[in-house]
């Protein structure tokens, strides 16, 4: 146990170190990844890179200061499982992980044994999180944080945090994945609603947004795959035995090159022709009509049916005889009729309207949050995790994607001040 | 080789500019880059000639065109039965009336589904599909609007509620709400189209009352036939339609078009062209729909046959002074109207289909139907002149043909009427030739006309084709397109008469049973007349007398059925040239049976078959029965039994008896 306790001061003394490293660094280090000399240090992220940067300036006041008992132990706790994921865990040393999942891994807290104890740590993390943005504002003496967050803030490092972000980086492949909503989502739901002061309420009005969002991806994704299984419940094999020379004359619709197929007739034609020229009947006609009036043939299509053109219709398929021949025939009156995949077989039938659309559209939806959103904190925080997600998710149109992220835009307007008072809406 | 190359490049050296810029031209209006490669390509393959090339451009096929390629490779099964019986063998149809009831059966299940989807949307609300599909969702039957507002006029117009329309209408003007023209106009040919009845509900239950089946019940053929003659509502005086129609303050060419249109089809004819006048004193001109049923009321309004042509003209001129462009339908009605104009006929007819033609209106084929009928009036038999109908066909040939009057669908039955009148067996096939162009098929109309079609088809070959060929089409079209009725089965046994292939009887016979034509009496008679008429060889009566015990059997089985003397006879005949002693005895005894009396011939025969078989036993017993039928040859019978057979001296004094008293009895 001393061994552990003595290893975790090292650890922490590194990372602390690690922390004046990234000082250091320019503000924009991205995607960095560093070898660290830590005991539990293998692994690092560029994101742990990022959260260090940003509380820069609230790290050298607190680091070192990881005495409090409380903390103490729960630190040594998780530096125990760190050691123990470490262990195995060597291919992980180099990653490129974004902030969204830093941010989202502490939420698989909840699947391990130790659960009372991390779900406090856990919403611990949200508070503290609060507080170390809102730092600058807190030298000013903002008294509307409880005591015990201040403890607490004071008692866990930039260094500690990231800690434990890489104690929750190692659990994820242990963790199940079976809540109704991702508990990424959940955990850094709850960490953004941490912010309002109506922690409870905010974070279920985030979280039923969420999960929204979620049954109405699960219909559009479930309603493909039965609708797949129907259509091929409903096919037929036909037999086709023998070929045979007729070519449905109609099948080209238009053709560009104005050149249609004219198939020859043969010796009955020529025949035919040589009947046609003695025509029994006169060709005297009634001479009412002139022949040359075209331009008034363009109206009528382009009236409106009247319920006398639709009987009309009607009465006209009444009186031929619809029946289908075969299997081809069935099919083809399906496919008039709008219940059949078309041929040739087009993936993306009926998403016509998202044909135009590229796809960059959908992943990249980062431009959106240029507006409307802070530049930075939490909030920001959260609505990148939101846009990540929402990128890969191919069962939404970008239209419903952007009216997603507009309505975030529109919740997070709706409590500017609350979260301005918190100090937490950086804009 | 090096003459042609250097002759080549000389070419394309004298011609290169000039290809360069064509090809330039042409690929920079495709959009295509010009690079070196394609240049020297270009110049290659068009070094021969100097025509510009075309790239043909992206064909865009429509969505049924894989599948109709796949169904012109499947033919039709003659062995087959309809496809849309084929998921359910035991709902094979056998007959005409099975397939009548089984495709109705089917028909109505489907419209009983879709009135329940469409009155219970509430059951029928996921949609699972991607893409949706529209048609498998409930449409909307019920009203919802409720209160009064031009939406809900709207609304009730579009769900064809009549009542309901004219009520809401009625409730804006009380309410001073003006209505738009348009709707107005859309009330109006509502109220006319179903002259102020609401129609029948698709698929609805028959629980309205008898007059409330308006137009709509003549879509649905279980009631075709019945709803005849409520199809003819007739047009009421100052109905809501023509209230409506006096109450606008300003009426436009489209309301006076509705209130025609509804006169014609609902039988107010004169009516209708009173309506029209008005129309034309009010200076408005009327559109192409009001004259085409002007002009099929015509013959309805005029009496004479002058006057109607007359006045048929008068609308045509009228039509060229309103600037309005006739179409086929105007035409197709001058032609069915001229159907009715006796002797004008023959000269009008071919002259406005010249008209027709000029004005570039492919006629359709009821255009060519009326011109048939006004050629080839039914009445009128004798040595027709085919030279008309067999230049129609021979214009229409490999001609398919949409429908686009629904009158078209007559034209291929009163086609073949025509040919089986006139005995032209050349002209038959021709025409079944076009039926089986393209979709022509389609035309031929519903099942009921179609039968009549092939009825027609079948007697014709029956009459002057060749026995083997007769057959050859009966295997092709008899069950899975035609189920003949008695008399093509009687024409079918006369041409099997005529070509002396009375063999095939049996299986005749088959077929009738099959066909459900067991039951008609006629037909059995004339099978068995024509196996007992002559006699064949031994295998050929073996068949026979098993068909004879078989019709015996559907005799017996059915108490309707009565036997005549003959048919019972000519059972006994057959069973007799079979050696088939046993089941001859058992006829005779249903002659007695019945109150019938057997010929003198036919005893004879029987005596005959007793002797040649050695049964004297049964010969007595002949005699006795003879005896007890009183029939005047029985001396005779017995004379000729005590001559020929080998008796005992007890049956010899039983025939004595016989052959002695009939002789007292007529002295």
């Amino acid at each position: 146990m001393h061994r552990l306790l003595s290893r975790t001061v090292v650890a922490v003394r590194n990372r602390s170190l690690c922390v004046y490293e990234c000082c250091v660094l320019p503000a924009k280090i991205d995607n960095v990844s560093r070898p660290f000399t830590g005991v539990g240090a293998n692994t690092i992220s560029t994101c742990t890179v990022r959260r260090c940067e940003k509380k820069v300036d609230a790290i050298p006041s607190n680091q070192g200061e990881a005495t409090n008992v409380d903390t103490e132990t729960k630190t040594t706790q998780l530096q125990e499982e760190l050691l123990e994921a470490n262990d195995g865990g060597s291919t992980q040393q180099q990653r490129n992980v974004k902030a969204e999942q830093v941010l989202s891994k502490p939420s698989q807290v909840k699947t391990d044994g130790a659960k009372s104890g991390k779900k406090s740590l856990l919403d611990l993390l949200g508070a503290m999180k609060v507080e170390v943005t809102s730092k600058r504002k807190l030298k000013n003496l903002k008294t509307k944080q409880s005591f015990e967050s201040a403890v607490q803030y004071k008692s866990k490092s930039g260094a500690m945090e990231s800690t434990i972000s890489m104690f929750q980086k190692a659990n994820v492949q242990a963790s199940a994945q079976s809540e109704v909503l991702d508990p990424d989502l959940v955990a850094a739901a709850s960490a953004a609603a941490s912010t309002l002061p109506n922690r409870s309420r905010a974070e279920s009005e985030l979280l039923k947004q969420l999960r929204q969002r979620k049954t109405l991806t699960e219909a559009q994704k479930k309603g493909d795959i039965n609708n797949l299984g129907v259509l091929i419940a409903d096919m037929k094999v036909g037999k086709t035995p023998g070929r045979q020379n007729a070519w449905p004359a109609d099948q080209i619709r238009f053709d560009d090159d104005g050149q249609g197929y004219t198939r020859d007739r043969g010796i009955t034609s020529e025949l035919a022709n040589v009947r046609k020229r003695k025509n029994i009947f006169p060709t005297k006609r009634l001479n009412i009509f002139s022949p040359t009036t075209d331009e008034q043939r363009g109206d009528s299509a382009l009236a409106k049916p009247t319920l006398w053109d639709m009987d009309f219709s009607n009465e006209l398929s009444l009186t031929t005889n619809q029946m289908p021949r075969n299997g081809f025939e069935q099919m083809i009156q399906w496919t008039k009729e709008g219940k059949l995949w078309h041929y040739p077989i087009n993936n993306e039938i009926g998403l016509e309207n998202e044909a135009s659309v590229p796809f960059n559209e959908h992943v990249f939806l980062e431009k959106h949050l240029d507006e409307g959103f802070p530049r930075q904190g939490p909030v920001r925080h959260f609505m990148e995790l939101v846009v990540a997600g929402l990128s890969r998710n191919p069962y939404l149109t970008v239209q419903q994607k952007k009216e997603h992220i507009s309505w975030f835009r529109d919740y997070f307007h709706q409590k500017e001040e609350v979260l301005n008072e918190a100090d937490v809406y950086l804009n | 080789m090096a003459a042609p190359c250097r002759h080549v490049g000389h070419h394309i050296k004298r011609n290169g500019r000039f290809l360069r810029i064509h090809l330039d031209q042409l690929f920079a209006s495709r959009g295509f880059r010009w690079t070196s490669a394609l240049q020297q390509q270009g110049a290659e393959v068009h070094k021969e000639s100097k025509e510009p090339i075309v790239i043909p451009r992206k064909k865009s096929w429509s969505s049924e065109a894989v599948l109709e390629a796949l169904a012109s490779t499947v033919h039709r099964d003659p062995t087959a039965h309809p496809y849309q019986f084929q998921d359910d063998p035991y709902l094979s149809p056998r007959t005409s009336a099975e397939f009548k009831l089984f495709s109705l059966s089917q028909e109505s299940g489907r419209a009983a589904a879709k009135y329940f989807v469409n009155n219970n949307p509430k059951f029928f609300t996921k949609d699972f599909a991607e893409p949706h599909i529209p048609c498998l969702m409930p449409e909307s039957v019920a009203l919802r609007l409720e209160e009064v507002s031009e939406e809900a006029l709207k609304e009730r117009i579009t769900l064809r509620k009549v009542s309901a329309a004219v009520e809401m209408y009625d409730q804006l003007l009380q309410a001073g709400t003006s209505v738009s023209m348009e709707t107005t106009q859309e009330l109006l040919d509502l109220i006319c189209l179903y002259c102020d009845k609401n129609p029948v509900q698709d698929g609805a239950p028959e629980v309205e009352d008898a007059e409330e089946a308006g137009e709509e019940t003549k879509r649905r053929k279980p009631k075709g036939r019945q709803a005849a003659h409520h199809l003819r509502t007739s047009w009421k005086e100052n109905n809501n339609a023509e209230r409506i129609f006096n109450l606008l303050p300003e009426k436009d060419s489209r309301c006076y078009s509705a209130l025609i249109r509804g006169m014609v089809k609902h039988g107010a004819y004169s009516k209708a062209f009173s309506l029209y006048t008005d129309l034309l004193n009010n200076r408005l001109s009327a559109d192409v729909h009001t004259f085409n049923a002007l002009i099929s009321a015509v013959p309805d309004a005029r009496d004479k046959f002058n006057e109607r042509w007359d006045l048929i003209t008068e609308l045509l001129n009228q039509m060229n002074e309103q600037k309005v462009r006739p179409n086929l339908l105007t035409f197709n009605s001058v032609l069915k109207a001229l159907r009715r104009c006796g002797f004008l006929a023959k000269t009008y007819a071919p002259q406005t289909l010249n008209e027709m033609k000029a004005l570039g209106i492919a006629p359709s084929l009821a255009t060519y139907d009326h011109i048939l009928a006004v050629f080839y009036k039914s009445g009128s038999s004798g040595p027709n002149n085919t030279d008309i109908i067999q230049d129609m066909l021979t214009e229409l040939e490999g001609t398919s043909f949409t429908c686009q009057d629904p009158h078209d669908a007559f034209f291929f039955s009163s086609a073949m009427r025509i040919c089986l009148d006139s005995k032209d067996l050349e002209l038959g096939y021709k025409l079944h030739s076009l039926v089986e162009v393209g979709d022509n098929w389609r035309l031929l109309g519903d099942s009921y006309q179609q039968s009549v079609y092939y009825g027609r088809f079948f007697s014709l070959l029956c009459m002057m084709e060749h026995i083997d060929v007769v057959l050859k089409w009966y295997s092709r079209i008899i069950p899975s397109l035609y189920y003949p009725n008695p008399q093509g089965m009687m024409d079918l046994l006369q041409a099997l008469d005529t070509d002396g292939r009375l063999d095939l009887l049996p299986t005749i016979w088959k077929d009738i049973k099959t066909l459900g034509h067991d039951n008609k009496v006629d037909l059995v008679e004339e099978l068995l007349s024509l196996m007992a008429r002559e006699e064949h060889s031994p295998e050929v009566q073996e068949s026979f007398a098993a068909c004879a015990l078989d019709v015996k059997s559907v005799f017996d089985g059915r108490s309707s059925m009565e036997w005549s003397t003959s048919s019972l006879s000519h059972v006994t005949t057959l069973l007799l040239r079979a050696n088939k002693l046993q089941q001859a005895w058992d006829m005779l005894l249903l002659f007695k049976a019945k109150n019938r009396v057997p010929s003198e011939v036919l005893l004879n025969n029987f005596l005959s078959v007793c002797q040649s078989s050695g049964t004297p036993k049964r010969a007595v017993e002949l005699v006795q029965l003879a005896a007890a039928f009183c029939v005047p040859a029985t001396p005779v019978l017995a004379k000729t039994a005590l001559a020929e057979f080998q008796l005992t001296d007890e049956q010899r004094s039983i025939l004595s008896e016989f052959e002695a008293a009939p002789e007292k009895e007529t002295e």
